[in-house]
């Protein structure tokens, strides 16, 4: 038994001894960075590494078919644009630069008249980019013009069609003949209503029986296919909600049953037959036989084509012709011209391969694979470990600018636990730290932590759809009430009874309470870089919308519209009760509800595990139990929750799988929030596609006259298509605003219209602004306090450092490796 | 013997063969629909259905049959498990998890390395000491140990070892030189949390076993005969023991291919652990049928791994010898 003992305690002995020799390694080790042991060197220069963790690691950073914005954690250092953002005069916002260009873009489009789609009269359409001589790859490989252009080329190949291949024809920047080119040879349906527009009369019969059109295209009949002149619609779809009192369903469920996958049949004497009395015998839908062909779907085949027909040419050795399909200038061609998608051929060829006819490219996918023609180059990535950037000696700027770029090297490891990610922040082994909430009690106010603002606003979104509410009220049972949720009233009495602070503090202590459409970040100027929340229009919007409009001037609540915003918090729990009785008497007169109903409102959640969802869940079920106490709906309203909803979130609000959504909303498009209320309009991308756009009218005034139009057609005009307006007394005219009729302060009009319109139906309520916090390692220092779009603080390029790697490690150690940051 | 072997494998591939069709439907199954993204031209995203052999090249749903009879004759009988289609998309499926199986396999192997003999000699020396205080620490030990689940002890060890006594790195070192001093430490807080669970389940168990051979009559005999305690319990109640407490660490060791998720999260090991997860979550359903084949493969070799394991140890134990009352 001795003996044991004396092993077991030599065992410890051992081991202790072992992990306290080690942990002095540890120290060497765990620096993450090669450079760092350098540093004993006492003639090496001095470097600068910048320590990051992620929670998220990248698998795939190539430029042609990145997915996530995790993938532009190495991306970004190792590329360049033609334009770049940069600091402006006085550092207080930013401009676009030449970066990979020399000078800005050349409008060729006079001379390009009769080439690429471009007409006599055109503007602004044909641009001549010219760029460095001294571009390099990270081996000293020189690039030229014909690189990017065959760049484009397989990032527009057909077979791979990539991921990133609709940068060159989505968005403002249309390049000419891109999109025929990626899809030649490929057969797509096309709705002949907004397409073609063949009649019956333009047909011929086939051998087999179906119709086909001059161009030997098939034609089919669109039942459960999204018609763009129904906003994306089907026919299904209008079946399903209005049935016979619209439509002569007789033979729908026989039409249906031949439909294929993509909700098409093939249009015969036979279908047509059984298709035509569908729309036309019932009055109420009021079409005739002449409109059937609206329904039909054409099978069209993109024509085979050369790159010499694509708007994107090398010229020479050092200059680029980009030809577009729609006029762009001024900063949004800059904007569209800040990525490249340049690829190194030779390595980007040998990477790609076609298994059992799928194409794959493991470009980008690890160090080997990874050149650089960025400020960085990757010299190793372990999968779900750790990454190392290090300075490209290659890049040009650092002949022009050498106080750019102090950072030697950028180490990145994966860290996925936030506790652990603290503890490494503290040990000073990594320079910056994202705050979770159980942080910000400790660390909210540390001279380091630094709020980051966000261009998102979250929303509480409701299915106020009342045939699918009935329908979920009666798969519900007996006593169960969901139909409530078609009041106004209602909506608005949840609205007001939300104390959007505490929501925020329960659920993302970095977010703001949000009360509009559209965050403090969205930029609607973006030439002077002009906030959308700053404009007139916008706080109008504001002020009539939580309605303090009455309230503003002199003797008044509030002297100025900036005072009545600062003072709104979307909190009035009085207000809400009163709001909860009406709708109670409203329900109960209207037939909606009877008195021994209980409203359940099913809450849905994308996962059960995220404490977001969690959190929010709870407090919206007492705050809106609590909030009933002492209305009609005491006692009658309770909540129930679906978290499985994953990926399908909104499909799950449209489906009617769930009657409510919390944290819901919009990112992107923060330099552009007129194409970014298209979200709120469009059935494309409505979380609740009940509201018809098309049907619900608004009035705006246009230069001292009041016109009218559908919410649908003013967005629309507010794109730039002409659309009919009609003034109260005489004609309609046809208007457009867009971006390129010079009419700015009008356009806004619309869009402040239009996002008024989008709030009064409560059907999408506002409740947070994106924001997120984080701690600054005291290595570094930012350039910029303030968070400007486009540079934030600096990042890379213009971060400084406090000490040198050495200089740090000592002084961690002299710290005994806890810093204290709070 | 040979006979009950051929059985058992035939029967493994046929017990194989449901399971891996089961997972395979089981997957599609799930819902998987692109979220939709403003401005993007969404038959980009749809080609990832293509790459999942869910829909053809123009965008036409294969039907689930013959889905699987692609499965079948591409994979199952040719080996070749694809590329990932969403976690480490282009990447082949098979090199990426055989890049991260050396580190879970080797986190695992020092686990047991360090979790069987502490264990071993923890429930020996607590069957001596049946009853006495020192069993009562022991086993009071044992309870919380294999009670509290493995990653609280694990946030424990890496609070207190590495970031308050500084013992320990906080995450393992990275680089593939995996037998190396630097990175063998950077693993301890890894294999330490990993190994309290095991150490605690042999403690119990052999414990539980020995004290229950050290009572048998057998054993009385032998001390009657003039062995010594030491020589008993070496000679016969060891031995014995070990018939039930040596599959159990045979089974400890091929469950060690499977990794641990959170373990491995915490101290960022790159591994297999969050691999099996991640694939259902992210529907890369080449990664997950791989991953699915391989543990399934692996414990339905382990289950035949066992029952032959049982008569090498103990050669009074025949599998598949008639049952006639001899042993």
């Amino acid at each position: 038994m001795k003996k044991l003992t004396v092993l077991l305690l030599v065992l410890a002995v051992a081991f202790s001894a072992f992990a306290q020799g080690g942990s002095e390694a540890t120290k060497q080790t765990t620096t993450q960075s090669p450079a760092k042991t350098e540093t004993t060197a006492p003639a090496a220069p001095a470097t600068y590494t910048f320590n990051q963790a992620l929670s998220v690691f990248p698998t795939n950073w190539n430029t042609h078919t990145y997915e996530t914005n995790t993938e532009t954690e190495i991306g970004d250092y190792i590329q360049d644009g033609f334009y770049t953002f940069d600091y402006n005069e006085d550092e207080t916002g930013y401009k676009v630069v030449p970066a990979i260009a020399v000078g800005e873009p050349k409008d060729v489009t006079a001379e390009y008249v009769g080439k690429y789609g471009i007409t006599e009269g055109s503007v602004n359409q044909a641009y001549v980019i010219t760029i460095r001589q001294d571009l390099k790859w990270d081996d000293g490989t020189p690039i030229n013009a014909y690189d990017f252009v065959e760049s484009q080329k397989r990032l527009l190949n057909p077979v791979a069609q990539n991921y990133r291949a609709d940068n060159l024809y989505s968005g403002n920047m249309v390049v000419y003949n891109a999109k025929e080119y990626l899809y030649q040879g490929k057969t797509v349906e096309l709705d002949n209503g907004a397409n073609a527009g063949y009649t019956m009369a333009d047909l011929h019969k086939g051998a087999d029986g179906q119709y086909y059109s001059a161009k030997e295209e098939p034609v089919y009949i669109g039942l459960d296919f999204a018609l763009a002149w129904t906003n994306n619609n089907t026919l299904n779809d209008y079946v399903g909600a209005y049935g016979s009192d619209y439509f002569d369903t007789t033979n729908w469920e026989a039409l249906m049953a031949k439909a294929d996958d993509k909700g098409l049949i093939p249009l015969t004497d036979e279908n047509y037959a059984l298709f035509v009395p569908v729309t036309t015998n019932n009055p109420n839908w009021g079409e005739t036989e002449d409109d059937v062909p609206n329904y039909f779907v054409y099978a069209a085949t993109y024509a085979p084509l050369d790159w010499s027909e694509v708007g994107y040419q090398a010229l020479s050795d050092y200059e680029i012709l980009i030809c577009l399909t729609k006029p762009l200038k001024g900063f949004y061609l800059l904007y569209s011209l800040t990525s490249t998608n340049l690829v190194k051929i030779d390595l980007y060829d040998a990477c790609e391969s076609i298994v059992d006819g799928v194409y794959t490219n493991t470009y980008c996918t690890s160090a080997e694979t990874t050149p650089s023609y960025g400020p960085y180059k990757l010299t190793s990535f372990q999968a779900d470990k750790q990454f190392v950037l290090e300075r490209n000696d290659n890049y040009y700027l650092f002949n022009d600018r050498p106080d750019l770029y102090q950072t030697t090297s950028i180490v990145t490891d994966y860290v996925p636990e936030a506790s652990t990610r603290l503890e490494l922040f503290l040990q000073g082994k990594l320079d910056g730290y994202g705050l979770t909430i159980d942080d910000m009690k400790t660390y909210s106010l540390s001279d380091y932590c630094y709020y980051t603002p966000g261009d998102s606003v979250f929303f509480m979104a409701f299915n106020p759809d009342p045939e699918k509410l009935a329908t979920m009220q009666a798969a519900a049972g007996a006593g169960i009430n969901k139909t409530i949720l078609t009041l106004l009233e209602f909506r608005q009495a949840m609205s007001f009874a939300l104390n959007r602070a505490d929501f925020c503090l329960a659920t993302s202590p970095t977010n703001e309470p949000g009360f509009g459409l559209y965050s403090d970040l969205i930029i609607c100027d973006p030439e002077n870089g002009t906030p959308y929340r700053s404009t007139n229009q916008a706080k109008n919007v504001l002020v009539n919308f939580w309605g303090l409009k009455d309230d503003i001037g002199d003797g008044k609540l509030y002297e100025d519209v900036d005072e009545a915003i600062e003072s709104i918090t979307g909190y009035n729990l009085t207000k809400a009760k009163q709001l909860y009785d009406v709708a109670y008497d409203m329900a109960i007169a209207q037939g909606l509800m009877k008195e021994t109903d209980v409203v359940e409102i099913k809450i849905g959640t994308p996962n059960g595990t995220s404490k977001f969802y969690n959190n929010g869940y709870e407090y919206l079920v007492n705050c809106y139990t609590e909030a009933v106490k002492g209305t009609k709906f005491e006692g009658k309203l309770r909540f129930t929750r679906d978290d499985t909803l994953g990926n399908g979130f909104a499909d799950a609000l449209k489906n009617c799988q769930v009657d409510m959504l919390f944290g819901v909303g919009w990112t992107g498009s923060t330099l552009d929030p007129y194409n970014l209320m298209e979200a709120y309009t469009s059935s494309n991308y409505q979380y609740n596609p009940c509201w018809d756009t098309t049907k619900e009218n608004i009035t705006i005034n246009i230069h001292g006259v009041d016109y009218t139009a559908s919410v649908r057609d003013w967005n629309e005009i507010m794109m730039g298509e002409a659309r009919t307006i009609t003034p109260a007394k005489g004609e309609g005219i046809e208007y457009s605003c867009g971006d390129a009729d010079n009419d700015p302060e009008t356009r806004l009009d619309i869009l402040a219209a239009l996002e008024m319109a989008v709030l009064m139906t409560y059907e999408e309520i506002p409740i947070m602004g994106d924001a997120s916090a984080s701690l600054k390692g005291m290595q570094i220092k930012y350039y910029t306090e303030n968070y400007i779009f486009g540079m934030g603080r600096g990042g890379i390029k213009y971060y400084t450092y406090n000490y040198t790697d050495a200089e740090w490690d000592a002084y961690c150690a002299s710290q005994n490796y806890v810093l204290k940051y709070n | 013997m040979v006979k009950y072997v051929i059985k058992r494998v035939l029967l493994m591939l046929l017990t194989f063969f449901v399971i891996i069709s089961g997972c395979f439907i089981l997957i599609r199954l799930l819902p998987n629909i692109p979220a939709q993204q403003f401005g993007k031209d969404m038959s980009l995203v749809l080609q990832r259905r293509v790459r999942q052999g869910l829909v053809d090249a123009n965008g036409n749903a294969i039907p689930l049959i013959q889905q699987y009879w692609n499965f079948i004759t591409r994979t199952l009988l040719t080996g070749e498990w694809g590329v990932s289609e969403s976690l480490y998309i282009g990447q082949d499926c098979m090199q990426v998890f055989l890049s991260k199986l050396p580190a879970t396999i080797l986190l695992n192997v020092y686990a047991m390395v360090f979790a069987v003999p502490l264990g071993l000699l923890l429930g020996i020396y607590a069957a001596l000491k049946k009853n006495k205080w020192q069993d009562h620490v022991i086993s009071t030990g044992v309870m919380i140990f294999v009670s509290v689940p493995s990653y609280v002890y694990a946030f424990l060890v890496q609070y207190f070892l590495c970031f308050k006594l500084k013992l320990f790195p906080l995450v393992m070192n990275s680089g593939t030189n995996y037998f190396s001093a630097s990175m063998f430490h950077s693993m301890l807080p890894a294999v330490i949390s990993l190994a309290f669970g095991s150490i605690a389940g042999f403690a119990r168990f052999t414990r539980a076993e020995l004290t229950e051979v050290l009572t048998s009559e057998y054993l009385l005999l032998a001390r009657t005969k003039g062995l010594t305690k030491a020589q008993t319990t070496r000679r016969h109640a060891l031995r014995n023991a070990m018939v039930v407490i040596l599959p159990m660490i045979i089974a400890e060791f091929i469950g060690i291919i499977g990794g641990s998720l959170i373990i491995e999260n915490i101290f960022v090991v790159p591994g297999v652990g969050p691999l099996y997860v991640n694939s259902i979550t992210a529907r890369d359903y080449n990664f997950f049928m791989l991953l699915s084949a391989f543990y399934t493969i692996i414990g339905l070799a382990s289950g035949i791994l066992l029952d032959l394991s049982y008569g090498f140890i103990d050669p009074r134990i025949r599998i598949g010898s008639k049952a006639n009352g001899k042993y």
